[in-house]
C-alpha cells in the first residue's frame, strides 16, 4: 500500500492504494467516480478511457501508482467542459448512445478527436474512434455527432490542435512526481507473501493416452552406432539434462520419472510439475517418453510426448535420430497464449533439445540447463545450426484463423 | 481480473534502475507505458514481484540527431512520433507507422522501447525498424552494447535482452533520398495486431533492398540484401521484377507451413513493394 | 394507417411527443455525465467482493478441492451449499432430457469456466488472490467439443445418465415426398460459428439481506428480474416474497442477461451466510470463456425448386450445439426447436421437413441471442436460395420475389402454422433491389476493378415473430410462459405521471418511448412522466424484456392503464366542470367541456389534497390504475426486412469491405423512429460481427481459444458502414397502435446478405463460403482449394 497523490478533476487527491490498483479502480473505488467503466481490463474496448495530462489514456492498464502527480480528468470532470457539452448535445440529438456503458469513454475519445482533427472527415473520425467499442449503436449516431461538432467548431474558426495539448515526450501521466524527495526511490513490498509453492501433481496413476494437438518433427545424425545412441536414450537423467528447463524431482526408475519443466514465453513463466513414463522398444530402436504436468499458478496442464526412432546410416557406424515432440495444452495458458506463439516456443524447445542431444552424443556437454526461453541461451554457432533445422519443422497445421 | 500483488519502484535515474534490476531476481519486470505488460498483468499471466517503472526517466525520453542517425530514447511514445514531436530522418516513414499502431489512447502511453522489448512478432516497430536498418543500444550495469534490429528479435516474445539489460535507445539511420519505403499490414480490423506485415526499404540507385516479412509466429524474416526477391538484381524496375514464388519459398523455409497464411504474407509483401514503387 | 380508435388524442395538441415522434431520450443525460448506475457502481456498507475458482478443463471428474487452512472461512464449495438446489430448466417437449446445473460444481465439471469454488474478500483483487491458492485435483475426461461427433455412438458423454448427448430431437414433416421430383435440387452443409454476445457491461450481481423486511435483495444486470426471482426462489427454497430483484442501469443485454445465473444463486446464499453485502462483476475473460454462448448451428439442407425458381420444398437436418446445461428459463431446446418452426422463412413453401438435434457438449450453455435461431436460419436458407437462383439462371432477388408471401395473402398461415399478421414482403425486396442498384452493380462487375478486387452483391430477407405470447410459449413447457403484461399508472399530487412496468430497458430507451405512449393517451408532458422498471418490489410481474416484446406488450399495457386512468380523471373532471361525463373529453392533458377545462394537475390536486371537493360517487380507485394487456392475437407480430449489400473481396488478402448496405424495414407503427433506427443500426453491427468477425473457437480438448477482445473481434467504427435505411409502416392488425417488435431484426439478415455478396463476388472463381464468419483466412483458403482442384494432376 502506498499513498498516491494526484489531481483528479482539478482537485488534489490523496489515497492509499496497492501498486496493482489500476487507475480506473482507483477513481471508482477510492473516489467514488463511477462514471469510468471497465469493459475488458486489457486495453481494447475503450470504456475506461480518461484524460491523463489532458489526452486520452486507458485507465485499466495504467496503474494509479504510476500516475503520481498527474492530472486525471474523468467524465465527471467534463460536466462543464465546453467541447464535451457540445458533444453531449450532439450525442443526444443523433441518438449516439443506447445502454450508455461505453459512452463516458467514447466522449473522452470524441473530445480528443474534435480538438485534433482538421476537418470532419468521416473516415478519419471512424479510425480515430476505433479504440472505443460500442455494442449498441452501430456507431452511426456517434460518427454523425462527432462530425457535426467538428463542422460547427471549424465553422466558428476554432482551429484544430494536431498534437492535442501535449508538448513533452514520453508516456502521458508518468514522470510528473511532484512530492518533495521525488528522486527518492520508493519500494513497496507486495501486499501478501508469495502463495504456497506449487504442488506436485497429486497422483497420476494411469496415463490417459492422448492425441497431441500439435506435433513437431526433427531429424539429425550422429557419428555413433544406433546401439550407443539407444543406450543413451535409456539414461533418463541424461535425456532430461538435454531438455531445456527440465529437472528431475526424484531419482528416476527405468519406467517412471518425476520431474518438472520450466518454460517461458516472453514474460509468461510456467513450471509444469508431473510425471513421465518411459517406453522403449529395442527391436526397432524406438521409444517414447510421455508425460503429464500441471502448472498450479496458471491452472494449466500439458501432456506431451517425445518419440524417437533410431535409423542406422553409414553401415551402422552412425545413426539418424528421428524425433517428434507432440503436446496438448489445457487451462489458462492454452486459452490465452496465441497458439502460433506457443508453437514457436515448442519449435525452439525441440531445436535445443536436439542440439543438446547431438552435443551430448558427440561428447560435449549440453548447454547449461536453464529455462527454455529461446535462443538467447544458445551460442552463436548453435544458433546458426538451429536456424537451418527450423526449415525442416512442420507442425500439423498453422492453425486456422 | 486484477493483477497478483506486485511491488513497485520508481528509480530516480537510469543508473539506479539498472542497479535495482541487477540485484533483483528473475521475477522483476521493467514497465514503461505498460500497454503490453498491463493486459498480461491484469490477466495474471505475468506475476512479477517487482515492477521497475522507467517511464519517468528523463534519459530515456531524449531525442537527438547524431550525424546521420536519429537517436530516440526508449520511452518516446508512438504518439510522440505520430504527432511529429520528434525530428524525423525517415521521410515520414516512422510517422506513418506510429499513427497506425493500436489506438490513440494506447499510443499516448505505449513506448517504442517497450514495444521492442516485448518482442511480439506482430508488433509494428519490430518489422518497421528492421526494415529501416535501426540498431538498439542495450544497457546494463556492465555497460552498453549495440545490437542490430535483425539480431534483436529471436523468437516469439523473445529478444536478445540479457538479464539486467534494458533497451536504452533506438538508432534510426537517415533514409537516403533515393530510397523507397513501403509498409503494409493486414489486420482484420483497425488497431488490431497484424496478421501479416510487409516492410520494405528499397534503394534502386544503390541496388539495395531491405525486406521484412513480419507477423509470422516467430521472429520476422529480415532480408538485408533481398536481391533474390527481384531476380537477383535490385533496379528501378524492381516492382515488376518482384518474384512471389521466391517469397513463398522463403516463408515455407521459415516454417510457415499453411498455404493460406503464406499466400496472405506474400501478397502483403507484394503490396509493400508496390507502395514503395508508387 | 393507425387504428384511430386507439388514439384519444391522436395528432392533437401535444403532438411532437406522442407515438411517432423522434423524441430525444430522457435517459441520455445521466449516462453522458457518468451518472448512470450500473451494478458495479452500487456501494453498500460492508460490501465484499467475490471471485470464483473456475474449471480450467472442459470435462473432468473432481477428485479433490484443496483450500489452504488460512482461507477456510473465505472459500465455499458445493459441499457448503447445503439445501441449495441445482438450476433446472425443463422443457415439456416430448423426449427432452433434463440436465441439472449445480451452482457450484459437484462430482464433475462439464465446461471450462464452470464454477467450482467461491472466494470472498474485501476487494476483487484479494478475492482473486485467495482463488489462486485453491488447488483443484481434476481427472480429465475426454471432452465433447464437436456437436456432430457428439451424436455418434461411442462419444464421451456430458451427462452419463442420458446414454447419449442429445437434449432433444424434433421432427417436423409436411408433404416432403411431393418435392422430390423437382427439377432443381441443391444440397449444402452450412454452419454458423459459436459466438459470445458481448455487451460492453458483463453480468454483475450485488446481494444483500434486509432483516427489517426479512428480504434478500439482489441487484443484478438482468433483462427479466421477475423471472430471476422465480428461479432464485426455486434454487434457494425461499418464498418469492422474501426475495427482491432489482436491475439497475444495464449496459446492454442482447439475451446474455436473460438467464438465471449460478452466480446469482451463489451470491444470494453467501450474503445470508456471511451477513454482509457481496458483489461479483463478470469480467471480460469470464464473459468470453465461462458464460453463455450463442449461434452455433449446423445445417444439412436440401432445397427443391422448379425451373422457374419457384420453391417446391426444403428438407433439412439442423444441429445446434446447446452446450453443457439447460439454462433457466429458456432451456436447451428453444433454439433448435425454433429452427424447425421458422426455417421456411417468409416464403410460400408447399413441402417441408426438418429434423433438429439439440446436442449437449462440454461448452458454455447456448442462449438465445438477438434474433435467436433466426440469424442461423436466415443464413442457411438465404445462402441456398442464391444457389437455386444460379441453377435457375435468375437474379437472386427475382427468386425471392417469386416465392415471398404476397400482401393480398395476409394474414397468412404458413406451413409451420406461423400466423404472418400483415405486410408487403415483395415490396420490401423490390425497394431494396432498386436502392442497391442491382443493374449498376452488374455493370460494374462486367468492367472489373482496377485494384483487382471482386465486387459482389447479395440480398436477404426475413420475417420475425416478436412478442409471441401464451399460445406459443405454453407449447414449449419451459419455466416461463408470458400471459398478460401489466402496467401501473399513477398521477402524482402535482400532476406528474408515474409508470411502473416489469420489463426492463438496457439501451432500448423505454424511459422515453413508454413515456411517449403515456403522452399519447393522457397528454402529460413527457418530461413529467417517470418510468419505474426493473424492480420486483416496485413493478407488476412480467417475464421481462426478451423476444422483441417490450414495446408491443408493455407499450400496450401502459396504454391500457393510461386509458383507464384517463377515464377516471375524465369523470372527476366532468364533475368538477359540472358536466355530464359523456360530453367531456380528455385532450392535451386536460378535461375539456363546452365552456371550460380542468387540467390533470388540478384533478390530481383535488383527488389527493382536496378530497372534500370531490363529488359523491367518485371512483374510489382514484388516480392509480394497474391494468393488463394482451394483443387481440398473441401469436406474435411479424416485422420483416430486406437487406442488400455490396462488397468488395480482395482475393489476395481475403479481406471483405462492405461498400454499400441497404435495409428496407417494416416494424409496423413506430413509437419513436429515432430509437427504431438505432435498434436497426446496432443490430446490423452485430450482424456484421456474425458475418465477418466473431467466433469463439475451441480446441479438441474443449478449451476456448478467444479469451480477450484482441482475439474475439467485435466490430468497431471502421468495420461497420452507415447503412441506408428505408421504413415501411404496415400496422399490425392485432396490437395497440399497430406496433410490432423490432429489437432483434437488425441482427438477423446481415450475415446472409454479406455472405451472398461475397459468394456473388467469388462465383466466377468457382468459390463459395458456407460458414460464418467469413474471415480473410477462410476466403484465401477457399480460393486456394479451388485453384488446387483445378490444377491438372501431374
Amino acid at each position: 500500500m502506498s499513498m498516491i497523490e494526484l489531481t483528479v478533476n482539478q482537485r488534489a487527491v490523496q489515497a492509499v492504494a496497492e501498486p496493482r490498483t489500476n487507475l480506473a479502480d482507483f477513481v471508482r473505488d477510492k473516489l467514488d467516480l463511477t462514471g469510468t467503466h471497465l469493459g475488458c481490463e486489457h486495453g481494447v474496448c475503450g470504456a475506461c478511457t480518461v484524460l491523463l495530462d489532458g489526452v486520452p489514456a486507458r485507465s485499466c492498464i495504467t496503474y494509479a501508482v504510476a500516475c503520481e502527480g498527474a492530472e486525471v480528468t474523468t467524465i465527471e470532470g467534463l460536466d462543464e467542459d465546453a467541447v464535451t457539452s457540445e458533444l453531449r448535445a450532439a450525442f443526444t440529438r443523433e441518438h449516439a448512445l443506447q445502454c450508455g456503458y461505453c459512452t463516458p469513454g467514447m466522449l473522452v475519445s470524441a473530445r480528443d478527436l474534435v480538438l485534433r482533427l482538421p476537418e470532419a472527415d468521416e473516415r478519419a473520425i471512424r479510425v480515430g474512434l476505433s479504440g472505443n467499442l460500442c455494442r449498441c449503436t452501430g456507431y452511426v449516431g456517434i460518427v454523425r455527432a462527432v462530425q457535426s461538432v467538428i463542422e460547427a467548431r471549424r465553422a466558428r474558426d476554432i482551429a484544430p490542435e494536431p498534437g492535442g495539448e501535449r508538448k513533452i515526450l514520453g508516456p502521458v501521466g508518468s514522470g510528473r512526481t511532484v512530492r518533495t524527495g521525488a528522486d527518492k526511490a520508493e519500494r513497496i513490498s507486495p501486499a501478501s507473501s508469495k502463495q504456497a509453492s506449487t504442488e506436485a501433481l497429486s497422483s497420476v496413476d494411469a496415463f490417459p493416452d492422448f492425441t497431441p494437438a500439435a506435433v513437431l518433427t526433427q531429424q539429425f545424425s550422429v557419428a555413433h552406432s544406433p546401439e550407443q545412441v539407444f543406450a543413451m536414450f535409456g539414461d533418463i537423467a541424461a535425456v532430461a539434462s538435454c531438455l531445456p528447463g527440465a529437472s528431475l524431482t526424484a531419482p528416476p526408475n527405468p519406467e517412471r520419472v518425476e520431474g518438472a519443466i520450466r518454460v517461458r514465453l516472453g514474460p509468461i513463466a510456467a513450471t509444469f510439475s508431473g510425471l513421465a513414463r518411459v517406453e522403449r522398444n529395442a527391436a526397432d530402436m524406438s521409444g517414447r517418453i510421455v508425460g503429464i504436468g500441471n502448472d498450479q499458478r496458471s491452472r494449466s496442464s500439458t501432456q506431451g510426448e517425445i518419440r524417437y526412432r533410431l535409423v542406422p546410416i553409414e553401415q551402422g557406424a552412425a545413426t539418424r535420430v528421428d524425433l517428434s515432440i507432440g503436446y496438448t495444452l489445457t487451462g489458462m495458458l492454452a486459452q490465452v497464449g496465441r497458439p502460433g506463439l506457443v508453437r514457436d516456443l515448442a519449435a525452439r524447445l525441440i531445436a535445443e533439445f536436439a542440439a543438446n542431444l547431438d552435443r551430448r552424443l558427440s561428447g560435449t556437454s549440453p548447454a547449461a540447463p536453464a529455462d527454455l526461453s529461446g535462443m538467447s541461451l544458445v551460442s552463436g554457432l548453435l544458433r546458426a545450426r538451429i536456424t537451418r533445422w527450423f526449415t525442416r519443422f512442420s507442425s500439423r497445421k498453422d492453425g486456422a484463423a | 481480473m486484477k493483477p497478483a500483488p506486485f511491488g513497485y519502484e520508481r528509480p530516480r535515474d537510469l543508473q539506479a534502475a539498472l542497479a535495482v534490476l541487477a540485484e533483483a531476481d528473475a521475477s522483476v519486470k521493467i514497465i514503461a507505458g505498460g500497454q503490453s505488460l498491463g493486459p498480461m498483468l491484469n490477466l495474471r499471466l505475468v506475476e512479477p514481484e517487482l515492477l521497475i517503472d522507467i517511464a519517468g526517466l528523463a534519459e530515456l525520453k531524449q531525442v537527438e540527431r547524431q550525424g546521420d542517425e536519429l537517436v530516440l530514447g526508449a520511452c518516446v511514445t508512438h504518439a510522440d512520433i505520430e504527432d511529429g514531436r520528434i525530428p524525423d530522418v525517415t521521410r515520414g516513414a516512422m510517422q506513418g507507422v506510429a499513427g497506425n499502431i493500436a489506438y490513440r489512447a494506447v499510443r499516448n502511453r505505449g513506448t517504442i522501447g517497450g514495444s521492442l522489448s516485448h518482442a511480439d512478432p506482430a508488433a509494428d516497430w519490430v518489422s518497421a525498424l528492421s526494415a529501416l536498418g535501426a540498431k538498439l543500444t542495450l544497457r546494463s550495469l556492465a555497460g552498453s552494447r549495440i545490437v542490430a534490429m535483425e539480431d534483436f528479435i529471436v523468437g516469439a516474445l523473445e529478444s536478445a535482452l540479457r538479464a539486467g539489460e534494458i533497451v536504452k535507445t533506438v538508432h534510426v539511420p537517415a533514409m537516403p533520398a533515393s530510397a523507397h519505403w513501403g509498409y503494409v499490414k493486414s489486420c482484420r480490423k483497425t488497431g488490431e495486431f497484424a496478421h501479416a506485415i510487409g516492410a520494405v526499404m528499397i534503394d534502386p540507385s544503390a541496388a539495395t533492398a531491405r525486406i521484412v516479412i513480419g507477423a509470422i509466429d516467430s521472429a520476422p524474416i529480415v532480408m538485408t540484401d533481398a536481391a533474390e526477391l527481384f531476380g537477383g538484381r535490385v533496379a528501378g524496375d524492381y516492382k515488376d521484377r518482384f518474384d512471389s514464388r521466391v517469397a513463398e519459398a522463403i516463408l515455407a523455409r521459415a516454417g510457415v507451413s499453411d498455404a493460406a497464411h503464406r499466400h496472405i504474407h506474400v501478397n502483403v509483401l507484394k503490396r509493400a513493394v508496390r507502395e514503395a514503387a508508387a | 394507417m393507425r387504428n384511430e380508435r386507439d388514439f384519444p388524442s391522436a395528432d392533437g395538441a401535444g403532438a411532437g411527443q406522442g407515438v411517432g415522434a423522434r423524441l430525444p431520450r430522457k435517459e441520455d443525460d445521466r449516462l453522458m455525465r457518468g451518472r448512470g448506475q450500473f451494478v458495479a457502481d452500487i456501494r453498500l456498507a460492508g460490501m465484499q467482493d467475490v471471485a470464483f475458482v473456475r474449471s480450467p478443463l472442459a470435462h473432468a471428474r473432481i477428485r479433490a478441492i484443496e483450500v489452504p487452512e488460512r482461507y477456510r472461512a473465505s472459500v465455499f464449495t458445493a459441499a457448503d451449499l447445503a439445501g441449495v438446489r441445482p438450476i433446472r430448466a425443463v422443457s415439456g417437449l416430448p423426449g427432452f432430457k433434463i440436465s441439472e446445473q449445480p451452482v457450484l460444481a459437484t462430482g464433475k465439471v462439464r465446461q471450462v469456466g464452470e464454477l467450482v469454488a467461491m472466494c470472498v474478500a474485501p476487494t476483487r483483487a484479494e478475492a482473486e488472490d485467495i482463488a489462486a491458492t485453491v488447488t483443484l485435483d481434476l481427472e480429465e475426461l475426454p471432452a465433447v467439443h464437436d456437436m456432430r461427433k457428439a451424436r455418434e455412438p461411442g462419444s464421451a458423454l456430458v451427462h452419463e445418465e442420458w446414454g447419449d448427448n442429445v437434449f432433444l430431437e424434433t421432427n417436423f414433416e409436411v408433404d416432403i415426398s411431393r418435392a422430390f421430383d423437382a427439377p432443381i435440387k441443391v444440397s449444402r452443409e452450412i454452419s454458423t460459428a459459436r459466438q459470445c454476445m458481448s455487451p460492453l457491461e458483463g453480468r454483475g450481481v450485488v446481494a444483500t439481506f434486509d432483516h427489517r423486511l426479512d428480504q434478500l435483495t439482489l441487484y443484478s444486470a438482468a433483462q427479466m428480474p421477475h423471472i430471476t426471482r422465480s428461479g432464485l426462489s426455486e434454487c434457494l427454497g425461499m418464498e418469492q416474497g422474501r426475495i427482491r430483484v432489482v436491475s439497475p442501469d444495464v449496459g446492454g443485454g442482447f439475451g446474455h442477461k436473460g438467464i438465471l445465473l449460478p452466480e446469482e444463486v451463489c451470491l444470494s446464499w453467501l450474503t445470508m451466510r456471511r451477513g454482509h453485502p457481496v458483489r461479483w462483476t463478470e469480467d471480460r475473460r469470464e464473459h468470453l470463456t465461462a458464460s453463455s454462448n450463442c449461434r452455433e448451428h449446423h445445417y444439412r439442407i436440401t432445397v427443391y425448386a422448379d425451373r422457374d425458381g419457384r420453391l417446391r420444398g426444403i428438407d433439412c437436418e439442423a444441429t445446434v450445439d446447446s452446450g453443457a446445461y439447460s439454462s433457466y428459463p429458456f432451456s436447451a431446446c428453444l433454439e433448435a426447436a425454433q429452427v424447425a418452426s421458422i426455417l421456411p422463412g417468409p416464403y410460400l413453401m408447399p413441402a417441408y421437413r426438418c429434423r433438429t438435434f439439440s446436442v449437449a457438449t462440454n461448452k458454455c450453455p447456448i442462449l438465445p441471442y438477438r434474433g435467436v435461431a433466426r440469424t442461423g436460419v436466415c443464413f442457411a436458407l438465404e445462402l441456398i436460395l442464391d444457389l437455386v437462383a444460379a441453377e435457375a439462371g435468375l437474379e437472386p432477388g427475382e427468386v425471392r420475389l417469386r416465392n415471398l408471401v404476397r400482401p393480398e395473402q395476409m394474414p397468412f398461415d404458413n406451413i409451420t402454422k406461423k400466423h404472418f399478421d400483415s405486410g408487403d414482403y415483395p415490396e420490401a425486396m423490390r425497394r431494396a433491389l432498386a436502392s442497391i442498384d442491382i443493374g449498376g452493380v452488374r455493370a460494374r462487375q462486367r468492367k472489373g476493378e482496377i485494384d483487382g478486387r471482386r465486387i459482389g452483391v447479395g440480398v436477404s430477407i426475413y420475417c420475425e415473430q416478436a412478442a409471441h405470447g401464451t399460445s406459443v410459449y405454453s407449447g414449449w413447457g419451459i419455466p416461463m410462459v408470458p400471459g398478460h403484461e401489466q402496467a401501473s399508472a399513477r398521477l402524482t399530487p402535482d400532476g406528474g405521471l408515474e409508470l411502473r412496468v416489469g420489463v426492463h430497458s438496457h439501451g432500448q430507451g423505454m424511459e422515453t418511448t413508454l413515456a411517449q405512449v403515456a403522452h399519447e393517451m393522457l397528454g402529460v408532458d413527457v418530461a413529467k412522466v417517470r418510468l419505474i422498471l426493473g424492480d420486483t418490489a416496485m413493478t407488476p410481474y412480467s417475464t421481462g424484456t426478451w423476444g422483441s416484446r417490450s414495446m408491443v406488450m408493455a407499450g400496450g399495457a401502459v396504454a391500457t392503464a393510461c386509458r383507464e386512468l384517463g377515464e377516471r380523471a375524465r369523470h372527476i373532471g366532468a364533475k368538477l366542470l359540472q358536466h355530464d361525463p359523456a360530453v367531456v373529453v380528455l385532450q392535451d392533458g386536460a378535461v375539456r367541456g363546452f365552456n371550460g377545462s380542468v387540467t390533470l394537475k388540478e384533478i390530481a390536486h383535488t383527488w389527493y389534497r382536496r378530497p372534500q371537493d370531490l363529488p359523491t360517487g367518485v371512483d374510489p380507485g382514484g388516480l392509480e390504475v394497474t391494468s393488463g394487456y394482451k394483443p387481440q392475437r398473441d401469436s406474435g407480430t411479424f416485422s420483416y426486412a430486406a437487406h442488400a449489400a455490396v462488397v468488395a473481396v480482395d482475393p489476395d488478402l481475403g479481406e471483405v469491405e462492405i461498400l454499400d448496405y441497404v435495409i428496407v424495414e417494416d416494424g409496423g407503427v413506430l413509437v419513436n423512429p429515432m430509437v427504431v433506427d438505432g435498434q436497426i443500426y446496432g443490430g446490423l453491427a452485430q450482424g456484421i460481427g456474425t458475418a465477418l468477425y466473431e467466433e469463439m473457437p475451441f480446441d479438441a480438448a474443449g478449451q476456448p481459444l478467444a479469451t480477450t477482445l484482441a482475439d474475439y473481434l467485435l466490430p468497431g467504427p471502421t468495420e461497420v458502414p452507415a447503412p441506408r435505411l428505408d421504413h415501411m409502416e404496415t400496422p399490425s392488425p392485432y396490437t395497440q397502435f399497430g406496433v410490432k417488435g423490432i429489437g432483434e431484426g437488425g441482427a438477423i439478415a446481415p450475415p446472409a446478405a454479406i455472405a451472398n455478396a461475397v459468394n456473388d463476388a467469388l462465383r466466377p472463381l468457382g468459390v463459395e463460403l458456407m460458414q460464418s464468419p467469413i474471415t480473410p483466412y477462410r476466403v484465401v483458403e477457399a480460393i486456394l482449394a479451388r485453384s488446387d482442384a483445378e490444377r491438372p494432376v501431374a
